[in-house]
């Protein structure tokens, strides 16, 4: 299929922007969070920025809000550049956010948080507070009690207050952090129309989101950032499907030269029959040691559903899992640390370590069996255990002392592969294991899960492409809670096709 | 009992009360804010040993009393750097500033134990003192309860009705709603322990320039605590600290009295009396606020949890 390309000129449209990012740079330690990014905000226009978890969006709209400074680069209001010191400084400048956990203070009333901040006066008037709150809801179409309490209204009435405070400050740019996440579908659409609404009356909306159908419904221009950079910026009427946004987000280009050779292939180690419930359609497929196999799609299709129940937190509603021969439930009543099951769980900082124990206690999180003498623990053979993973796997700082928090990404989650791969497992399942990790880091990453196939099948969750076709042998596309495509990587045709398959076209 | 009797009692019941209702507000005020401070007491005895030896040095009852609310500000204010400059647990810290705070009041009041000072004298208000009953009880008191009179309203009218109070209290429920909305929170935070802390500190200096017009060690006498349990007790609303701060200077008084009368009960029971009372009624909040289940709690929902910088 001969790639076309979406290329629009904004910055030729003849109105002045409403904000400008130049050439914004943000990194973090190592990592390139933002890559010299340029983009138009426009009055009376709604903007959709897409990307994966991970690719820049919240940094990128950090830096927007005034919560800190970008490194390189500048931002331009109404064509004049600026430099905020704070959140207040953003916001006078009339750029408003609304953030994905919503920042209300459930104790107190519509009017109240709406107000927060912009009293205008010293002594307050309840009653008249009700009354401005009251009206602005009605000339937005935000219907809303303005006297009702956050804590006892719905995650939509909540994000209507979100909108609400940003309408009062007269903010002339409303950015939206994943608005539908937390919204029923009939809220979500409600909230559309009110977008389209404050966006007829000239406010410039931009809309962040991974979901490729309401952006497509919604926006007016798309931008796509990958890796922190802007990968490909469109009119939304110039896009044809959404596969081609799929292929966009995701990416494909080969940035390392791993060196891939063929494992033998042993008995199966993991059975999914049928599976469904819980988000997830009828998924089906096996794995065996020596393989790796990635599961991708954009997030949010079942991938977390499925690893929940391959991990054993959540039990399968309907049809068959079998992991290491042994039926799911029997599995997971004993199951041994050792030479069995090891999960890299994406939310390395949160859910794989404590940011407060050192390194030699966040090992024994999951390997403490096989250091328990009875009742006591060995710490001083768990420390060595400890020291070794440091050096072999190049974690740095390379003390064992050292707490979870003080490690960057990178090394904190070679720390994690070395702690899961210590544990000798059969099936390893992998959910995002490079996200926002550096050149290095990811690398070294790949390197470990390409080895760990001579001893173990991998089940790799990815929302990056180039990973899954650089590591894997087989490719499972999910989208909706079901399996869309299953097919070896070598299966150029396919291959080719894993953009509309992500987006739920089937031709 | 007499009539007379009764009066009497609850007359000394209303100056019992007003060094607890301003240690309350007080520290209702940091609560607020979303910062615990357990060292009520020893801001409290320093604040009374400050009023003492200002008011002691120059014969200025207001002075004195200026001066222990200070003394109570800034010794909040090193809570307050403690917890939020350098992140220390709030309940440590608290501790700590009790300790502290008894400790050099005992140390520095040694020379002047038994000493008076000249403090606040009883004024009887014209008209209202001539009402009967009422007037007595509540009308013929020194200035400083009739100062207790205004704070709750003072502290309501702040909370609830001042854009300085409702950002004060969004700090405390969630600082990041506060920062998002362009407040500074640590500086709220900072303005409501130490404002308390002035608070906690008039309810000390009471103790030495009002209640026993001289100074001796232990004055504060684990009023601080009692102030720490009325706040829950009051659900953090101002003016149930007025009903908790009555009640506990009523049984004060009245195990006072009971001990001057020369019954037999020990006078160690009846100096338990006030903290059995602590119990009761945190007991009593505690299963009233599990009966009431209504989903949403009275405490501030920051309460102890200390604003960790970003990154």
């Amino acid at each position: 299929m001969p790639e076309r390309q979406y290329r629009t000129d904004i910055s030729a449209v003849d109105v002045l922007p409403q904000v400008r990012l130049v050439d914004v740079t943000k990194r973090f330690g190592q990592v390139l969070a933002n890559d010299g990014i340029s983009l138009s905000i426009m009055p009376g226009r709604i903007k959709a920025l897409l990307g994966e978890n991970g690719a820049g969006k919240s940094t990128l709209m950090a830096m927007l809000a005034g919560r800190f400074p970008p490194d390189g680069g500048h931002i331009e209001v109404e064509g004049r550049r600026v430099d905020f010191a704070s959140p207040r400084e953003a916001i006078a400048a009339g750029i408003g956010m609304v953030y994905q956990h919503f920042m209300l203070v459930e104790n107190m009333t519509v009017a109240e948080n709406v107000l927060l901040g912009q009293e205008g006066g010293f002594v307050l008037h309840p009653a008249a507070m009700r009354r401005q709150v009251g009206e602005l809801a009605e000339r937005f179409g935000l219907g809303i009690d303005p006297g009702a309490r956050v804590g006892d209204l719905s995650m939509g009435e909540r994000q209507r207050v979100e909108i609400l405070k940003l309408l009062y400050r007269e903010s002339r740019v409303l950015i939206f952090d994943e608005p539908t996440a937390v919204l029923t579908p009939v809220e979500a659409e409600s909230l559309f129309a009110a977008l389209r609404t404050m966006s007829g009356q000239g406010k410039a909306i931009v809309f962040i989101s991974h979901k490729l159908e309401e952006v497509l419904s919604l926006a007016d221009e798309i931008a796509i950032l990958r890796k922190g950079r802007i990968e490909g910026e469109f009119l939304a009427s110039d896009v044809a499907s959404p596969a081609y946004l799929a292929r966009r987000m995701v990416g494909r280009d080969v940035v390392l030269d791993i060196e891939r050779s063929a494992v033998d292939q042993g008995r199966q180690v993991l059975d999914v029959r049928h599976l469904s419930g819980a988000g997830l359609d009828d998924v089906s497929f096996g794995l065996k040691r020596g393989e790796i196999l990635a599961i991708v799609g954009v997030a949010g299709n079942g991938q977390q559903q499925l690893v929940e129940v391959v991990c054993g937190l959540s039990r399968p509603e309907s049809g068959e899992v079998d992991i290491l021969g042994q039926h799911w439930a029997k599995f997971f009543q004993n199951r041994d640390w050792k030479g069995a099951l090891a999960w890299i769980p994406e939310d390395r900082a949160g859910l794989a370590t404590c940011r407060g124990l050192n390194l030699t206690d966040n090992l024994l999180l999951t390997t403490r069996q096989g250091f328990a003498q009875g009742q006591w623990l060995e710490r001083s053979r768990a420390r060595g255990a400890a020291t070794d993973i440091v050096r072999e796997h190049n974690v740095q700082p390379g003390n064992i002392e050292a707490q979870a928090w003080q490690l960057s990404g990178g090394n904190l989650q070679k720390f994690v592969l070395g702690r899961e791969l210590y544990r000798e497992p059969r099936l390893m399942v992998a959910e995002q294991p490079t996200q926002g990790l550096d050149v290095s880091a990811t690398e070294a990453v790949w390197q470990r899960l390409l080895e760990a196939r001579k001893t173990a099948g991998v089940l790799l969750v990815t929302g990056d492409l180039t990973e899954a076709l650089t590591l894997a042998d087989r490719v499972a596309v999910m989208f909706r809670g079901r399996v869309m495509g299953l097919f070896p990587v070598t299966d150029a045709a396919q291959v080719e096709r894993i953009g509309s398959l992500m987006a739920g076209l089937k031709d | 009992m007499s009539p007379e009797l009764i009066v009497a009692l609850l007359a000394a019941a209303v100056q019992a009360a007003a060094p607890i209702l301003f240690a309350t507000l007080g520290e209702m005020l940091s609560e607020k804010a979303g910062v615990l401070n357990l060292g009520v007491e020893g801001v409290m005895a320093i604040a009374a040993f400050a009023a003492f030896i200002t008011c002691h040095a120059t014969g200025s009852a207001v002075l004195g009393l200026l001066a222990g609310g200070f003394a109570g500000a800034l010794l909040c204010g090193l809570h307050s750097l403690v917890c939020q400059v350098f992140l220390g647990n709030q309940v440590v810290s608290g501790l700590a500033l009790t300790i502290f705070g008894v400790g050099l009041s005992n140390f520095l009041g040694t020379p002047y134990v038994g000493q008076g000072t000249n403090g606040f004298h009883q004024v009887a208000l014209p008209l209202l003192s001539d009402i009967p009953v009422l007037g007595a009880i509540f009308f013929r008191q020194d200035s400083m309860v009739y100062l207790a009179y205004f704070a709750p309203v003072a502290v309501w009218f702040f909370l609830s009705r001042t854009s300085l109070g409702l950002g004060l209290r969004a700090t405390g429920e969630m600082p990041a709603a506060a920062a998002a909305a362009g407040l500074n929170p640590q500086h709220l935070r900072a303005l409501g322990v130490m404002s308390g802390g002035f608070l906690c500190g008039l309810g000390g200096a009471y103790l030495s320039l009002a209640h026993t017009h001289l100074w001796t060690t232990g004055l504060s006498g684990g009023r601080g605590w009692v102030a720490v349990a009325l706040v829950i007790f009051a659900f953090w609303r101002p003016g149930r600290a007025v009903i908790g701060a009555f009640l506990f200077g009523g049984v004060m008084a009245f195990q006072l009295r009971l001990q001057a009368s020369g019954t037999n009960v020990p006078s160690s029971l009846l100096l338990m009396l006030p903290y059995a009372l602590t119990v009761i009624v945190l007991v009593f909040s505690a299963a009233r606020a599990k009966y009431l289940k209504t989903g949403r709690s009275a405490a501030p929902a920051a309460l102890g949890v200390n604003i960790e910088p970003e990154g």
